[in-house]
């Protein structure tokens, strides 16, 4: 006997879902309210991620998790192990294999192609939400694309710091027309979402939101003429497959306080030592 | 030549009549002055003016190149546009239209920001060039304002509003809550960068000296309507509505 649903989710919140996607994907950058569900996992540990994935599973998908780049991690695999329980489609840690993605803080390394989808976990989708925290507010910022407060912001950070201060959830401009948050990724991987083949989802479920790029949509980080976006990479190569171009996480190795470099996107780090037989 | 004009104005809140069929025109680089008491429907024409406040009757026209427009007539976003990039507003208190958090140069450098300049360098060079207009020391560009004096705000305020060079600068009580010689010298500032940018000026005021000094032309209020207008020496020195006349009178002699 099947206990729930094919991928948990029942049809008609999976319809709900389906028609505030296809509104987000017509409007590109824009945030379009959706009836948020509960989820048997709390806020803030993916439930607008996994609600958007489960409404665009199908039967022949198949699907990769990943979290802060790992497809080991808790949060990752207890997703994943969801949706297989749930709908009995196939799961893999390939980027390449995969036809969704969800994902938390990590676009992976290995380029999207066409045809795939890739699925956010958003926390907070306002990118406005730090100059205003009245939503009306927002709402009007948007709708009169009145953005010049967010370079205030910018501003400050280069007359004090000598640079933009902002290394994860970088503001984008979308198409030329909305500002979007793009969710806690590294600022290293905001050049990934600019005419990215694949589709782009962000489900952010605890303040009902979601929000979309088509593919091929231009993505531009808010920045200055003369003090271009210039996001931040550790100087050093991975201490397993040695890449030099990849996203790194910062380890302390031992007790006397060594420190390691090593990739955060694991697939792309164990798909290197393969190839190099490293 | 008219730049903006209110064409019978009517405001009521509740069963008060603030602003009761007012009619005003304010001309390229002329510097009106609203006077009149407490509660005469002053910073109601001010607001309706700038476009803060609906009018219940009436209409406000404004010239931005191809004649008179109602300011209402682009939507939100055209009215957005005006007070962003052709209008100034500086009001009586600077700590409420500032930004307390951000920088001097931050506060002078949003309004260029806003009017879509992208250059961090020209941006930081127009802010220093501006604090040393309004004579505050530009090593101070850094500097948050809670630091600053209450002139030096308000002189903030000034610099931060007519960094875009604005054709029209609504003022609101500017000099209300500083002691006398920041007044002073903040008028004289005021007197000459209008003077020098070309740059119209509505400004309501209760104090009979500033609008002396500022002034070309004078319009007297009372219970929301126009009592008396003309040029600034004349309302002043040969006032001929009797509430002019008292106004006139009771000004302190210096």
């Amino acid at each position: 006997m099947q206990l729930y649903n094919f991928a948990y989710l029942d049809e008609h919140t999976k319809r709900m879902i389906r028609r505030a996607i296809l509104k987000a994907v017509a409007i590109p950058g824009h945030q379009i309210p959706f009836a948020s569900r509960e989820m048997p996992l709390p806020y803030g540990w993916g439930t607008g991620g996994i609600q958007v994935t489960a409404a665009i599973l199908g039967p022949d998908d198949v699907l990769k998790v990943i979290d802060q780049g790992a497809d080991d991690t808790t949060n990752a695999v207890s997703i994943r192990r969801f949706f297989a329980r749930t709908s009995s489609i196939r799961t893999t840690t390939r980027t390449p294999e995969a036809s969704v993605i969800q994902t938390r803080h990590r676009i992976p390394e290995t380029a999207l192609r066409a045809g795939q989808i890739i699925v956010y976990q958003v926390p907070i989708p306002e990118p406005l939400y730090r100059l205003t925290p009245s939503r009306a507010d927002a709402a009007r910022m948007h709708a009169l694309a009145d953005y010049g407060a967010m370079h205030v912001r910018l501003y400050e950070d280069i007359a004090r710091h000598g640079r933009v201060a902002l290394a994860y959830d970088y503001p984008v401009m979308v198409n030329g027309r909305y500002l979007m948050s793009p969710s806690p990724i590294p600022a290293y991987d905001n050049p990934k979402l600019h005419m990215n083949p694949a589709l782009q989802l962000f489900g952010a479920g605890r303040e009902k939101r979601l929000y979309a790029l088509p593919p091929y949509t231009e993505v531009r980080p808010l920045d200055f003429e003369d003090h271009p976006f210039d996001p931040h990479r550790a100087d050093a190569a991975c201490a397993l497959c040695g890449a030099a171009d990849t996203y790194l996480d910062e380890l302390i190795a031992d007790d006397t306080g060594r420190r390691r470099f090593i990739c955060s996107d694991t697939d792309s780090c164990d798909s290197r030592r393969e190839e190099t037989g490293a | 030549m008219t730049l903006m004009a209110a064409e019978r104005v009517t405001r009521r809140f509740g069963a008060v009549a603030a602003l009761e069929d007012v009619s005003l025109a304010i001309g390229r680089r002329e510097i009106v002055a609203i006077v009149g008491e407490s509660g005469s429907g002053k910073s109601t024409l001010l607001n309706v003016m700038s476009g803060r406040l609906a009018p219940d009757a009436g209409r406000v026209m404004y010239d931005s190149g191809a004649g008179l427009a109602p300011i209402a007539a682009g939507g939100e976003a055209a009215l957005l546009d005006l007070q962003r990039r052709r209008w100034g507003f500086v009001a009586q208190e600077p700590r409420l239209a500032l930004r307390m958090n951000v920088s001097a140069g931050g506060n002078i450098g949003e309004r260029l920001m806003v009017a879509g300049a992208r250059n961090y360098g020209a941006i930081r060079a127009a802010a220093a060039r501006w604090l040393e207009t309004v004579e505050i020391d530009p090593a101070r560009i850094d500097e948050l304002p809670r630091g600053f004096s209450g002139g030096m705000l308000q002189r903030l305020q000034i610099a931060a509003t007519l960094v875009t060079e604005p054709e029209l600068v609504f003022m609101d009580e500017p000099t209300g809550g500083l002691d006398v010689s920041v007044q002073a010298r903040i008028l004289d500032l005021v007197r000459g960068l209008v003077r020098r940018l070309g740059v119209a000026v509505l400004l309501v005021t209760h104090d009979i000296g500033v609008a002396r000094l500022l002034a070309d032309r004078i319009v007297v209020m009372r219970q929301g309507r126009i009592v008396e207008t003309g040029l600034a020496d004349q309302v002043l020195d040969d006032p001929q509505h009797e509430y002019t006349q008292l106004l006139v009178a009771s000004v302190l002699p210096a």
